[in-house]
């Protein structure tokens, strides 16, 4: 094994772990607002895919050009599902964790089928973008364009929610929902209104994801499946409910990953993110940077 | 012993008698009017677009064994099944989703409930495997269309028939070409394998070390892979790392496309690409990759230059091509052809009965010429394979496929190595 080899695979390691933290982070950001767990999250990846692929289809927008779009469909999207079925599911008297989960866990299943019944099973692709199939190469590494913009817009989203969540007002109220959402009624907060806008920010950002993994991956109704389950053990390591600890999680991930890929038969590259995952469940059982 | 009228022993014997009427009637009703078959294959989930195609292979070939025609078929000058007093053939499909405990479920549901003759499946070998045996406990035959892993064939099943080639015979004329191309004086020393994690990766990969090793051809690498990875960057490393004369995936659509793109995104180009059909068969895989896999070689069981030498091939894909649009490929042309042998086997059992369609489908003798498939003849051996089934190789050229091997087949020599430059 050459150091390039070493370099290369840390480098594309890297690179998808900032895709894996973007792609994380809206169910991070959606958790640690409402002890919600979104189980549609992989489906809004695809639905968010799905968007970039029609936008490029129909209308020729390169999905670069299309994530900011995508972003502002996933943001209703996110708002809508709130509002229509979220909170009717956290109205309720008893069980309230099983309903949650079965709300949710619907949701996926209704939006699975209905893509397969609307834009078939086929697999898409989108064929020629301003940055797919191009690399940037030297000394031997090899680093995709999309892979790198996408690695560039994750740092970006996490830069821009920093300021948001840190510095803003509706961050503020954002934290104090967390916090104590019966509290902030009487401060003239409306609970409803901030979780909508919480569930819309998180799935914006997996609207991001989105449009840039559709540039370089292929779409049907189940990709977000394997997405989905790396979220979640993205999200469960760097801490439920902090956004900093998905983009922590993303990146560690990521680089587990590519480095059980050089040590053990690529079949197996899982057992090393699973390995990590189970050292901080028994370690330190709310994740790296949990606070809860 | 006394037996009063009560309400539970009323209950009990109404149930009884309904059950027991409504078994007679369907019974009969199925040896006079129609024939049902279940088709078991991915209608959900990762592959759903192999049992949406399928679907459409399968009402092709129900078009040719229901309403007359002139092809040069079996059943196709009768409308329906003559020896079952015309009866119609009608398909009950079931969805397993590419789960082999779910496919399982299903074809008990398809046996006891939908009371099918037969069943045809699955696309996936490691479905095949677990319904082939719940076919065998019930006596009734499954007839796969599209698996290739040999070794379903050699679990001892009586009622497991396959018409079309297993992998080591694909393999074999992988390999065979490989032979050739050396002849022709090529350097061809090395190759890699590629292969996903279930049953049909891993015997296609078997198969083919086996091979290289008895022809004398270096492994350079032998990768085996989660199937729907998100990403294969560090399997491509190796791959590139092991540079190999020629590389040869065993891949489903989903991880073709992605392999060929992340090929392209770490610059790497092999000299040749051998698949093992699978995903490189499928029209989606090259419209998502587009010029990527100018060049790439796959293994077929099919190829529409067939239609200069048999007229079949022509009407038949006329006939698939108006339902779905797409022309015939590797794995609708086997599930075409699959639903027509069972029918005939049927027919010629005069009977739905299970051990009758075993001993009709033993008894298949067909010509070549009477299929749509570039095969010699149609004839099971005690195993139920039929080693007949003669594969071709197919190149990528211009956007389309062209047959290059073996040279009987072939309409043109193979471009050697893929990439030029």
């Amino acid at each position: 094994m050459t150091a390039a080899i070493v370099i290369q695979s840390l480098a594309s390691g890297l690179l998808m772990g900032l895709l894996y933290g973007l792609i994380a982070v809206g169910l991070a950001l959606i958790f640690g607002l409402m002890d919600v767990t979104n189980f549609a999250h992989g489906e809004f990846l695809m639905f968010a895919m799905y968007v970039t692929f029609f936008c490029f289809s129909f209308f020729a927008i390169d999905p670069l050009l299309a994530s900011p779009i995508v972003a502002a469909a996933l943001f209703v999207f996110g708002a809508v599902v709130y509002l229509g079925i979220v909170r009717f599911a956290m109205r309720a008297r008893t069980n309230v964790g099983m309903v949650q989960i079965f709300a949710t866990f619907g949701l996926a299943i209704v939006m699975r089928g209905l893509a397969q019944l609307l834009f078939t099973p086929d697999y898409r692709s989108i064929p020629h973008t301003w940055l797919g199939g191009k690399t940037v190469s030297m000394f031997g590494i090899y680093l995709p364009a999309p892979q790198l913009a996408g690695g560039a817009v994750s740092i970006l989203a996490f830069a821009v929610l920093y300021v948001l969540i840190k510095k803003t007002d509706f961050g503020k109220a954002l934290e104090a929902t967390r916090e104590d959402a019966g509290a902030v009624a009487l401060v003239g907060i409306d609970k409803n209104k901030v979780f909508a806008l919480g569930w819309g920010l998180g799935s914006a950002l997996v609207g991001l994801a989105g449009a840039i993994m559709a540039s370089f991956f292929y779409i049907y109704p189940d990709v977000g499946a394997s997405f989905a389950l790396i979220a979640y053990v993205t999200v469960a390591l760097g801490g439920f409910g902090s956004v900093f600890g998905a983009f922590a999680g993303g990146i560690v991930v990521g680089l587990v990953e590519a480095m059980t890929a050089m040590v053990l038969p690529p079949s197996l590259k899982s057992v090393g993110i699973y390995a990590v995952y189970l050292l901080v469940v028994f370690f330190r059982p709310r994740g790296l940077f949990g606070s809860i | 012993m006394s037996f009063s009228i009560n309400r539970r022993n009323l209950l009990v014997g109404s149930a009884a008698t309904l059950a027991f009427g409504a078994g007679a009637v369907r019974t009969a009703s199925a040896q006079t009017k129609e024939v049902v078959i279940g088709a078991l294959y991915p209608m959900s989930g990762a592959s759903a677009q192999m049992g949406v195609d399928a679907q459409k292979a399968f009402e092709t070939a129900l078009a040719f064994i229901n309403e007359k025609s002139d092809a040069d078929l079996p059943l196709a000058g009768a409308g329906g099944l003559p020896n079952l007093g015309g009866a119609k053939v009608r398909i009950v499909y079931a969805d397993h989703q590419g789960d082999p405990q779910k496919g399982r479920a299903e074809a008990e549901r398809l046996i006891t409930q939908e009371k099918v003759a037969a069943i045809v499946g699955t696309y996936q070998s490691a479905v095949a495997a677990t319904v082939s045996q719940s076919c065998e406990r019930y006596g009734v035959p499954f007839f796969s269309a599209d698996n290739s892993s040999p070794s379903l064939t050699r679990r001892g099943l009586k009622f497991f028939f396959r018409a079309a080639a297993h992998d080591e015979m694909f393999s074999a004329a992988m390999f065979d070409f490989l032979d050739a191309q050396k002849k022709k004086g090529e350097k061809i020393e090395t190759v890699a394998l590629f292969h996903e994690d279930t049953i049909f990766g891993t015997d296609s990969a078997n198969a083919q070390l086996k091979l290289a090793k008895e022809r004398g051809y270096t492994v350079a690498a032998d990768i085996k892979y989660r199937a729907n990875s998100p990403s294969l960057t560090a399997e491509v490393q190796q791959l590139k790392a092991a540079n190999a004369d020629v590389l040869m995936p065993s891949s489903y659509t989903t991880d073709g496309i992605l392999l060929l793109k992340t090929m392209n995104e770490l610059g790497y180009k092999p000299k040749a690409l051998l698949a093992q059909a699978a995903g490189f068969s499928e029209q989606s895989l090259y419209d998502a990759v587009g010029p990527l896999a100018e060049g790439s070689i796959t293994r077929g069981s099919f190829s529409l230059d067939l239609a200069a030498k048999r007229p079949s091939v022509g009407k038949v894909n006329d006939a698939f091509k108006k339902l779905s649009g797409k022309d015939l490929n590797d794995n609708t042309s086997r599930e075409f052809m699959a639903l027509l042998l069972l029918a005939d086997a049927i027919n010629r059992a005069k009977s739905t009965d299970g051990e009758a369609i075993r001993a009709a489908l033993v008894a298949t003798d067909l010509p070549g010429e009477k299929t749509i498939m570039p095969w010699s003849k149609v004839k099971f051996d005690e195993t139920g394979q039929n080693p007949y089934a003669d594969p071709v190789l197919l190149q990528r050229i211009g956007n389309k496929f062209v047959t290059v091997f073996p040279a009987q087949a072939a309409i043109a020599e193979a471009v050697w190595p893929m990439n030029k430059s």
